[in-house]
């Protein structure tokens, strides 16, 4: 480890290292012998849904994992794991992100939003939810959590979009079923208009 | 083979100030992968087809970070989203072609996380290459994209040298218009490169699209004044609107004297490793006006030298196509 | 539309809500104590015989749990997919799964493996095989013939010059593996006015559905637990037992969900077998996650077709005959179909009044195929499309009027043995289209601005939309409340819920009174039909109304054995059922479903039907006392084909500078008898329309034939339509007459919606391009460009599989 880097700069960023990704399991243990010093704990804090929640995570993890794996979280979809479809969406601090294709260490001090935090308080759904629900926008709705989410993050930053807006804006979300029109329509409600 | 498809063992430092991610990526060498918005990373690591020994993320550095006005036009921070400089008014006023091209990468979520840097340096497309064979580019002693029945629609059309992919970068082709200039930083200082230079074909570096060395952080990007507000035009052919790289693309700077044509940049995306620059079309233009009448005289030359594959000669009217609706105005 | 009270109106179907929250579950996102990750090593080669295998160092390896090769797997016979094999016949084949605590140790560990491999010869394009000197893709031949004389490998070469004039667009003369035909096509291309031949190629292609075909198992109490992405749900089960080696009664399947299918999920597909076999090797929970890589391996892709067709018309328009010769493209382990099933649909769609049909299936060391969304109907509605309009413009015959002439109706005698349909109205399906897109105003506008032109188009879909003999299973319990147990499957088209409606429509629940039954095997559901084939809303609304039907019985019997008079004197309203000459006097159905407790017998499902299904029986048995049972087989007379029929209007606006083309208007119209489900028909109209566009433009296989490795194994070489790539708006809308053959006159579209995109779209890129016929899907930007700038294509003529 270069001696130039000291700790202090450290205190913000995180060395993590490949320590026991899997707990049951000593194949990395070779690995934490090279762990480098000024490492923090893999152990982190996440604000995931505008909760605080602790978990173990390995420094390639990605935010998907973490979300479906760790903490439960399955609402959120993985269809291909390479930031070519869409269905792992999520919505960090206030944009939207492939959580397949972000790293969990990346989002320690930010907000994250899932499929699972969009409803209100009181458990009712969010004007997109239930606007999906009176346009049949879904149909196997494997895609849909990731249409939400883009949604939601539109409809957050222009309440009163166009259709073609809508559709720009929900272009990083593949739908095999070919629900698009669905969809649009969903969001134009959800935002007061018509479709 | 087996199909990879989880992260694999990988450090990851992360680095609030520069000249700590300049010491790593001192230290790491060959074994560490700068990392911006990460798009064009976790792919190849989770497929296994480039094994770093760690990453070293550069997001957390503000100094990289962030649009700002020079003497000479503005600096883009490297680690600057696109979703940041679509957005950013002064861009949008001086340099819309920079713009056009961002606003074109991929998809939202991508350019949202995507940076500038990040899209200037991202490895190329070639499907064989991405496959993990072992390939020139990969450092092997083959090209599977240049046998006599390779799938090669996607590749060079001028410029190859044993290896004949293609710069995939959008924004690549709008820089090298824009006459840009990298800044890369090492431990060793600072070194300015002319966009054109930055990126490298085969010929001069068979492994790497651009002339970034080993230790070497591409810091920011600044555009000089002397392109700023000058009439543009963008325009990529893809296959599909959304993710999908250039077929063909084009990116063009004039500067207009009245209804002539002074100084001029064109630049085609997709047909060559780099981003290829038809300086014949930019003499042939000057004094000319935006016309079908000049539109017709110069398109042929767009595809001049070119040497296209199997499966891609359409690229060359392609070229032409697009040069041709530039020069209409 | 009649006055239903359900059939025919919208609602919400119970399982959307999970899905816009998040909380619907998919076969991945199970966990059970003790589970094991597993992936699969899949072969590098095209072609080839493992000879070793060395898992020593990968076993050695902390948390590596267990290896699964295809010694451990029953062996399947050829050309038939296995759950592993030491014969890789495709890049992809799966060879062996490692199972590890986590994903990355399993991973890791398969980087250890060692596995060598004699490498034999192997070709991507049917072409190339059958060429004499080419290779074949499996050792037992390159040709699996499906014949009336038997089923079986064969090997067929054509000579070289028999290829070429192939290629060349003439009529093949080489030796073919099936045929059939009616009518005197000598005679009908003899008397024809116009005749012309048109070679073409229809490239396969992925299904790529959104959720990869994941599957969890393990065994408790001899029962083996599947958690599976399945398409359909009862329908699975023998086959699922069979892959497993147990009996059905073996075998749970869990799948409340699936994340699409389009046919790749229709039945139990080997590897959905894979976790069970390892579970039961290492007496642990197995998950086996697919990879988008694997999932493209694993195909059911799209069967390729390389063809010939010839076409006699009359001066008026009509088709006196076609004669067709289908290759097709079947990957490795397939034993083809679709190019008889698209010479069913041209016989059916254009009721050509003679026909010949010809086809050889050829195998070829691709991924496997299988059904893909109008298997074989949608490739041919492709390619007639353009023919259609080329005869009409030579005949001086409006484009729509020529499909008109040439439309099925209630009287046409379809397929080679000349079958009667239940009913037909494509006539009225043009009509509607052709007012709604505006075809008369639109068809003299303006066509060319700048470097745009327009192109107008029009396509046709078919596919036999029904299928009888399944069973239905209904319940009223106590309560009051009606309980439909379906087993259809859920991939997303909604019509488990639609087709139960038809069974509350019957007995006058109302909707909110009804609860589905679904999702998992132990909830007794019925022997059901799979969720495929545009089957479902037909056979269904079947089911559920025979069903509903043998409640009705009952319910009336028992009210006549507890308050007197005959069956026949009760009638049900309000939750009631009560005589018809004096209201007063009436049960509840709360109570009705009390009392046919107590008397038991086949009120409460003691005694059922022999001729139900030992699925269904045991599902009755299980609910029996519970509640009044209704429980029957469809065997409602059914007679003819049972067409579900669609046709799309689409303009488009080609850029004949960059090749790229923009729909400016789609209008689907859907004739599948009455409408079942308003919103879930326009999703299919809407889906099916999406998958067209796709198909038209930009999906196909790519394969490298210096090595066998396909190019497009993610989403994004798949080019799967997004949003930017379809249309803003779709408009469908449906003809909406009733079929006489199902009990509320509804058929099915799924298919059809896709075949008349594709059909569309292939006719308007010829319209745009002054009737120019490329004979080819996908028209991708560079054909377009080549052929507007003169330039040959890149590929041979008929080439397959290829950019």
């Amino acid at each position: 480890m270069n001696p130039q880097l000291s700790r202090r700069r450290f205190i913000k960023a995180v060395i993590a290292s490949s320590v026991a990704a899997a707990s049951s399991s000593g194949i990395h243990s070779a690995l934490a012998q090279d762990r480098p010093r000024g490492a923090v704990e893999r152990l982190i804090s996440l604000n995931i849904n505008g909760q605080t929640r602790r978990v173990d995570v390995s420094p390639q993890e990605t935010l998907a994992h973490t979300l479906r794996y760790k903490l439960g979280l399955t609402g959120t979809k993985i269809g291909c794991n390479r930031g070519e479809c869409g269905a792992c969406t999520v919505i960090i601090d206030g944009v939207t992100n492939y959580s397949c294709s972000t790293l969990t260490h990346s989002v320690r001090t930010r907000a994250v939003q899932t499929v699972e935090g969009v409803q209100s308080a009181d458990g009712s759904l969010h004007p997109v939810q239930q606007a999906f629900i009176d346009e049949l926008s879904p149909q196997c709705g494997f895609c849909t959590p990731g249409q939400v989410m883009s949604a939601v993050a539109l409809l957050q930053e222009n309440p009163k979009p166009t259709r073609d807006e809508v559709r720009h804006a929900m272009a990083g979300n593949l739908c095999r079923c070919g629900a698009y029109d669905h969809y649009l329509n969903g969001v134009m409600r959800a935002s007061g208009q018509n479709s | 083979m087996a199909s990879f498809d989880v992260m694999p063992d990988v450090q990851l430092y992360q680095p609030v100030e520069l000249d700590d991610a300049l010491n790593l990526a001192d230290e790491l060498g060959d074994e560490g992968w700068l990392l911006g918005g990460g798009q064009d990373t976790y792919g190849w690591l989770k497929d296994r087809a480039k094994q770093p020994r760690a990453m070293i993320d550069l997001n957390g550095i503000e100094a990289l970070h962030g649009i700002s006005e020079t003497n000479d036009g503005i600096e883009i921070g490297a680690a600057t989203t696109l979703r940041e400089i679509i957005r950013d008014e002064r861009v949008n006023r001086d340099y819309s072609l920079l713009v056009e091209a961002a606003g074109r990468v991929a998809s939202p979520q991508i350019r949202n996380v995507g940076t500038l840097g990040g899209n200037l340096s991202q490895d190329t497309r070639c499907w064989y290459y991405r496959r993990g064979l072992d390939c020139y580019r990969a450092g092997g002693n083959i090209c599977y994209a240049n046998g006599p029945e390779s799938m090669n629609r996607e590749h060079a059309v001028i410029g190859a040298s044993r290896c004949v992919a293609v710069s995939p970068s959008d924004t690549a082709t709008a820089l090298v218009a824009l006459e840009a200039t990298m800044v890369a930083r090492s431990v060793k200082g600072e070194r300015t490169i002319a966009a054109e230079d930055f990126f490298v074909g085969p010929d001069t570096h068979i492994t790497q699209m651009t002339s970034l060395k080993a230790g070497e952080i591409l810091t920011a990007v600044r555009i000089p004044a002397k392109w700023a507000g000058k009439k543009f035009y963008f325009e990529k052919v893809a296959d599909r609107d959304v993710w999908d790289f250039a077929l063909v693309s084009i990116a063009v700077a004039m500067s207009m004297d009245g209804d002539t044509i002074g100084d001029s940049r064109f630049v085609c995306g997709g047909v060559a490793c780099t981003p290829h620059r038809l300086t014949n079309v930019e003499r042939a233009v000057r004094g000319k006006s935006l016309s079908e009448e000049s539109a017709e005289a110069v398109a042929p030359m767009a595809s001049e030298g070119t040497k296209p594959l199997n499966y891609n000669h359409f690229k060359l009217p392609l070229m032409e196509n697009l040069v041709r609706r530039a020069m209409r105005g | 539309m009649s006055d239903y009270r359900l059939v025919g109106k919208d609602f919400t179907p119970p399982d959307v809500t999970g899905k816009v929250t998040g909380k619907a579950k998919y076969a991945e996102d199970f966990r059970v104590d003790g589970m094991v990750f597993a992936r699969m090593y899949t072969s590098p080669m095209a072609h080839a015989r493992v000879t070793n295998i060395d898992t020593s160092a990968a076993e050695a390896m902390d948390g590596v749990v267990g290896i699964l090769t295809a010694d451990d797997v029953p062996e399947v016979e050829a050309p038939n997919a296995a759950i592993l094999t030491n014969s890789p016949a495709y890049i992809g084949d799966p060879i062996l799964a490692v199972a590890a605590e986590t994903e990355q140790i399993a991973e890791n560990a398969m980087a250890a493996i060692k596995i060598d491999m004699e490498p034999l010869p192997f070709v991507t394009d049917p072409l190339d095989s059958l060429i004499e000197g080419g290779a074949n893709a499996r050792e037992e031949g390159n040709v699996y013939a499906r014949s009336q004389e038997g089923s079986g490998f064969r090997t067929i070469k054509w000579s070289k010059e028999q290829v070429d004039e192939f290629r060349a667009g003439k009529e093949p003369t080489g030796e073919f593996g099936s045929e059939w035909s009616y009518g005197d096509i000598d005679k009908a291309m003899a008397d024809a006015e116009l005749v012309f031949e048109e070679p073409f190629v229809t490239t396969g292609y992925a299904h790529m559905s959104m959720e990869p075909r994941t599957a969890m198992a393990y065994w408790e109490n001899g029962k083996c637990y599947v958690h599976g992405s399945a398409q359909s749900q009862s329908f699975w089960m023998p086959g699922l037992a069979r892959l497993l080696g147990v009996e059905v009664e073996e075998v749970v399947l869990i799948s409340e969900n699936t994340g699409g299918g389009f046919g790749s999920k229709i039945g139990a597909y080997p590897i959905a077998a894979l976790p069970g076999w390892f579970s039961k090797k290492i007496n642990r929970p197995v998950q086996l996650r697919v990879t988008r890589e694997q999932e493209y391996y694993m195909g059911s892709a799209r069967v390729g077709f390389q063809g010939w067709i010839r076409m006699g018309f009359a001066a008026d328009g009509s088709i006196l005959g076609s004669d067709v010769f289908i290759i097709e493209d079947i990957g490795a382990n397939a034993t083809g179909g679709d190019a008889s099933s698209a010479g069913g649909a041209i016989s059916l769609v254009y009721n050509a009044g003679a026909m010949r049909f010809r086809g050889l299936p050829v195998l070829t060391n691709t991924t496997p195929r299988g059904a893909q969304r109008g298997p074989g109907q949608n490739q041919i509605a492709a390619v007639m499309a353009p023919i259609m309009d080329k005869a009409a413009k030579q005949l001086s015959i409006d484009p729509v009027e020529i499909r008109k002439i040439n439309a099925t109706n209630n009287d046409s005698l379809v397929y080679s043995d000349r079958r009667t349909v239940t009913s037909a109205y494509m006539d009225e399906a043009l009509d509607k289209g052709a007012e709604m897109f505006d075809w008369e105003r639109r068809k003299n506008q303006p066509r060319k601005n700048g470097s745009k032109v327009r192109g107008l188009g029009i396509g046709q879909g078919y596919h036999s939309a029904g299928a009888t003999g399944f069973d239905g299973l209904i319940r009223i319990t106590p309560d009051g409340k009606l309980h439909v147990h379906t087993g259809v499957g859920n991939l997303g088209t909604y019509s488990y819920a639609s087709t139960s409606r038809a069974a509350a429509e019957v007995l006058n629940f109302d909707w909110e009174d009804c609860e589905i039954h679904r999702g998992n095997s132990e909830n007794n559901l019925p022997w059901n039909s799979y969720q495929a084939g545009s089957v479902s809303t037909f056979a269904h609304t079947r089911t559920n109304y025979v069903a509903a039907m043998d409640a009705l019985r009952k319910m009336k019997a028992i009210a006549a054995d507890t308050m007197g008079g005959e069956p026949d004197d009760y009638e049900i309203d309000g939750k009631r059922i009560f005589r018809s000459d004096n209201a007063a006097q009436g049960m509840s159905y709360g109570a009705i479903a009390a009392r046919a407790i107590q008397l038991g017998g086949e009120y409460s499902g003691q005694t059922y039907p022999d001729d139900i299904n030992a699925i269904t029986k045991r599902s009755v048995e299980n609910l029996a006392g519970t509640g009044l049972v209704g429980v029957a087989k469809d065997n409602l007379p059914q007679e003819g084909v049972i067409p579900g029929l669609a046709c799309a209007f689409v303009e488009i606006e080609m850029d004949l500078e960059t090749g790229k083309y923009e729909i400016l208007d789609y209008v689907g119209i859907a004739e599948c008898g009455s409408v079942l489900f308003p919103a879930g028909l326009a999703q299919q109209m809407k889906g099916g329309a999406v998958w067209g566009m796709g198909m038209a433009a930009l999906e196909r296989h790519v394969y490298d034939p210096q090595n066998g490795l396909p190019a497009n194994i993610g989403y994004h070489q798949c080019g799967i339509p997004s949003y930017l790539d379809v249309p803003s708006v779709t408009r469908t809308s449906a003809v909406d007459l009733p079929d006489p053959q199902n009990p509320f006159g509804a058929r099915g579209i799924g298919e059809p919606a896709m075949g008349c995109s594709v059909a569309a779209l292939t006719s308007a890129i010829s319209d745009a391009l002054d009737g120019h016929i490329f004979g080819r899907t996908p028209v991708s930007p560079d054909m377009v460009v080549n052929h507007v700038t003169g330039r040959d294509q890149s590929f041979l003529p008929l080439q397959t599989n290829n950019f």
